[in-house]
C-alpha cells in the first residue's frame, strides 16, 4: 500500500485484496451490534444511574445516527474505488472534505477489532504478535494497516502534493 | 394526621429562600491503548479549540496517568463536549466536581 496527496484529497494505492477487505469492514464495524463493540463506542458515561439513563435516552441515539451516516459516507468512497492499472490492486480516493469522517471511522474500526478479538495493550507492543493467537495476529495486522492510513490523514508522514488525480496516469508512478 | 400537617407547615415557614449554585462538571478522557496519540491531540484541538501545545500536554497526561480532566464547567456544556469526544471515539466520561 502506498499513499499520495492530490488536489482532491488523499489517495491510497496498491491496495491488495486483503486491504480492500479490511477497508470494507470499516463501516460494518462502525455499525456493529456486538455488545463488546457497542460498549466501547458508546461507553458508560455517568456515575449516577439516573444520569446514565438520561444519557442513553438522549445522547446515544444521536451518536448512533452520526455513526450510521459516517458509515454510509465511507461506503460511498469505497464503492468508488477503482483498479490500479494492470497491477490487480485498487486505488481509493478520500476527498478532502471526508478526511475527518474517515479518521473517526478508522479509529472506530480499530477499536472494534481490538474488542472483538480479546486483544490487550501488550499485543500492540513491538513483540505483541508473538504472544497472539493466529486470529488475533490477523486482527492486529488489520489494526496496523488502518493505523497507517490514519497516520497519513493526520499528517504524521510528510507527503507532497502530486497535482490533480484526474490528470494522473494510473500506470505511472504514484503521485508524490 | 393533623399533627403531621402542622409540622410540615412549620418547617416550610422556617425555610429561608436559598439559591444554590449548580456544581461544575468535569469532562474526563481515559486512556486506551488503540487510539493514536496524534489523533487524540487533533480531537482536543478540534473539539475545544485548544492550542496545539495545550492539547498535546493533555494527551500526554491521558497517556501517562490513564486519565485527564480536559474541561470543567456547566453541566450542559460538559455533556456537549463529552458527546463530541465520543463522536470521535475517545473514551470520555462526565463527573460532578465534589464540594
Amino acid at each position: 500500500m502506498w499513499a499520495g496527496r492530490v488536489d482532491e484529497g488523499y489517495v491510497f494505492g496498491g491496495l491488495s485484496a486483503t486491504c480492500v477487505e479490511t477497508l470494507k469492514g470499516v463501516p460494518m464495524l462502525l455499525e456493529s451490534a456486538d455488545e463488546r463493540v457497542r460498549a466501547r463506542l458508546l461507553p458508560d458515561t455517568c456515575v449516577d444511574a439516573e444520569d446514565e439513563d438520561q444519557w442513553r435516552r438522549h445522547a446515544v441515539p444521536e451518536l448512533e445516527r452520526l455513526f450510521s451516516s459516517r458509515a454510509q459516507l465511507v461506503r460511498r468512497d469505497l464503492a468508488a474505488m477503482r483498479p490500479l492499472g494492470a497491477s490487480g490492486t485498487q486505488l481509493l480516493l478520500i476527498p478532502n472534505h471526508h478526511v475527518n469522517a474517515w479518521l473517526a471511522a478508522l479509529n472506530a474500526a480499530r477499536l472494534a477489532l481490538f474488542a472483538l478479538n480479546d486483544l490487550e495493550a501488550r499485543h500492540l507492543e513491538a513483540d505483541g504478535m508473538a504472544t497472539a493467537t493466529a486470529k488475533q495476529q490477523e486482527a492486529l495486522l488489520r489494526i496496523h494497516v488502518l493505523a497507517e492510513m490514519q497516520a497519513v490523514l493526520l499528517g504524521d508522514y510528510e507527503i507532497e502534493s502530486g497535482g490533480s488525480l484526474a490528470e494522473w496516469d494510473p500506470d505511472a508512478a504514484p503521485p508524490a | 394526621m393533623p399533627a403531621f400537617a402542622a409540622t410540615k407547615e412549620a418547617t416550610e415557614t422556617r425555610s429561608a429562600p436559598k439559591t444554590e449554585l449548580a456544581p461544575p462538571w468535569n469532562v474526563v478522557v481515559h486512556d486506551d491503548p488503540v487510539t493514536l496519540m496524534t489523533y487524540v491531540t487533533k480531537v482536543f484541538v478540534q473539539v475545544f479549540g485548544y492550542a496545539q501545545e495545550r492539547a498535546h500536554r493533555l494527551m500526554m497526561e491521558v497517556h501517562q496517568t490513564g486519565r485527564s480532566v480536559v474541561w470543567t464547567g456547566a453541566r450542559e456544556q460538559a455533556e456537549v463536549y463529552v458527546q463530541k469526544l465520543q463522536a470521535f471515539h475517545l473514551l470520555a466520561t462526565l463527573e460532578v466536581v465534589d464540594g
